[in-house]
């Protein structure tokens, strides 16, 4: 009995541990292969620009950009503060974005609701749909002026579409057995309704969200490229007018900066909201 | 082992008597006088069917597919209207779903949004019962089907079986006067499901309302149901319909191989191979 037990110990055993370490030194090779591109593009960035090879002109020295960005946060932009600039944009894309998305999705939930509203937004939508809202900016500022109120507007105008059209989707994919099982058990139209159609759509609401936040942070840029004297776009516009390349890759990489992590919030709040999902 | 094959062949009929002491008296809860429906009046899938229900039976739907099982339980659920005939709940019209009459889809239709004891109580958020009263309910279910422990858990970390538990105590625990259900244990393994089968069993002793159950499996059939209808093709209506005398306690596993519960398989099987 005794020599039976050792004899299959020595059997290689099928170790949890082994897989479990696997699985790590796996998920850190991944790590490595997903930073390693970047790591050499800005290797291979800093070393031609520093030796000359490319015109700075064309592209600056990621130390000069990092000079210049210091330089920025000390003297300011245009006689402005950075900071200034930087709480004028997100000001302009937060406040239209949080306006877009209650308008979006108070307009999504009727009309995946209601098939009468639905079909009266729907020949209006689909004329809209294909239009880039940056097509109406000109109109915009001839509308309602040069000043905050059309460039929070053409922004506004473009996430608001993106999450209605996602609200609608996710109400009309609510699935039918689950309706049927709330009425079996009693709940009227209004508990259906907060209870069941409204935490099913969640999942497609948030998408639409993250879509129109990324899709507002490219038309707050080309709002402020046309017009105004403060924000990222702004500083991007000018420095451009100035040949200040340094300064043009400060704008860009602050504005990739905020999209980025307004991006990664919105993905972290998403996670803990509709956590069965995936 | 001889003893028990002896206790379930013989004295059948008796046993049966105890639990359906009543069956003569019993009262009609369900009825279809004449049912036809169809998605068009040219196609139909069902044709003027008649089909009674009693207060407490446990009734199974056997038959080919496509024989219009699920579109009877529809049609009791309110979830489809007759083209001819009534279909009629308490001696009324059903004119829609209602939480007098439960339902158990296959899909288990969870809400995926809410934990297990939320789920269960869903139905106690339109009643107007004291909020003791309800936690009281809600435990006592989860006990007897077995989810002690998964109360705050969510449906997507449970497995099948757990789910598909968690739908029957939703709808059980209101207390309907019948629970409909579509083939409820057809997704989970053969081990689950008879653990799934027994457990409705105590369930249906302890919660008093009918039960309308369709499936394919002519052993979930003779294991469950008190009758059996075995609907025809072709809107042929009812075929068969056969009284099932299983000794009790019936949920034991016992009656899954006695002689009788055989003798009941091997004559559904060649009914329902006769009709194809």
């Amino acid at each position: 009995m005794q020599l039976k037990v050792s004899k299959q110990d020595g059997v290689p055993a099928f170790k949890v541990q082994d897989l479990q370490t696997q699985a790590l030194r796996e998920k850190a090779v991944l790590f490595c292969v997903a930073i390693a591109i970047p790591a050499i593009i800005l290797i291979l960035w800093e070393t031609t620009t520093r030796m000359g090879w490319i015109d700075e002109l064309f592209l600056p020295s990621l130390s000069g950009i990092v000079t210049e960005f210091l330089a920025m946060t000390r003297k300011g932009y245009a006689g402005t503060p950075v900071l200034t600039h930087v709480i004028g944009s997100l000001r302009r894309v937060f406040t239209a974005f949080g306006i877009g998305t209650i308008v979006g999705l108070l307009l999504g939930l009727l009309m995946g609701y209601y098939k009468y509203v639905r079909a009266a937004f729907y020949v209006v939508t689909e004329i809209l749909r294909p239009i880039p809202p940056l097509a109406f900016i000109t109109l915009f500022i001839l509308w309602f002026g040069i000043g905050e109120v059309s460039k929070i507007l053409i922004i506004l105008y473009a996430g608001a579409l993106i999450v209605m059209l996602n609200t609608m989707a996710g109400v009309q994919s609510c699935p039918k057995d689950k309706i049927l099982a709330a009425r079996t058990l009693g709940a009227n139209d209004l508990a259906i309704f907060l209870y069941v159609i409204l935490p099913a759509a969640l999942p497609s609401i948030f998408t639409g969200m993250r879509v129109a936040l990324s899709v507002d942070f490219g038309i707050l840029v080309a709002a402020e490229l046309l017009a105004g004297d403060i924000g990222i776009g702004y500083i991007i516009q000018d420095a451009s007018v100035f040949f200040n390349v340094e300064a043009l890759f400060v704008g860009i990489l602050m504005i990739g900066f905020f999209g980025v992590l307004s991006d990664f919030l919105l993905r972290v709040i998403a996670s803990k909201v509709v956590h069965w999902q995936g | 082992m001889v003893v028990h094959m002896s206790q379930s062949s013989a004295p059948a009929s008796v046993s049966s008597l105890d639990q359906h002491g009543q069956a003569e008296t019993a009262q009609e809860i369900v009825s279809l006088d004449a049912v036809s429906f169809g998605y068009s009046r040219k196609r139909l899938v069902l044709q003027d069917l008649n089909l009674s229900i009693q207060q407490g039976e446990f009734l199974t739907l056997l038959g080919p597919s496509g024989c219009g099982k699920s579109t009877i339980l529809n049609l009791i659920a309110g979830f489809y209207k007759p083209l001819a005939g009534l279909v009629t709940h308490g001696g009324e019209e059903v004119k829609g779903p209602s939480a007098r009459r439960g339902v158990v889809f296959q899909s288990n239709a969870l809400f995926d949004w809410m934990t297990v004891e939320q789920n269960i109580g869903f139905g106690f958020r339109f009643q107007s019962l004291s909020k003791y009263e309800k936690r009281q309910r809600v435990d006592t279910i989860i006990g007897l089907v077995g989810l002690r422990g998964n109360e705050r858990k969510y449906p997507y970390q449970l497995s099948g079986g757990m789910r598909q538990r968690v739908a029957v105590a939703r709808s059980m625990v209101v207390q309907p006067e019948i629970l409909l259900m579509d083939e409820p244990f057809a997704a989970v393994d053969v081990q689950t499901r008879e653990g799934l089968q027994e457990e409705l069993l105590k369930l249906h002793e302890q919660v008093a309302g009918a039960i309308l159950f369709v499936t394919h499996s002519i052993e979930e059939a003779v294991f469950l149901s008190d009758r059996i209808v075995i609907l025809d093709r072709n809107l042929g209506g009812i075929a068969h319909d056969i009284k099932i005398h299983l000794p009790d306690p019936r949920y034991t596993a016992m009656n899954r191989v006695s002689d009788a519960f055989n003798q009941y398989r091997t004559d559904l099987y060649l009914k329902m191979k006769a009709i194809g």
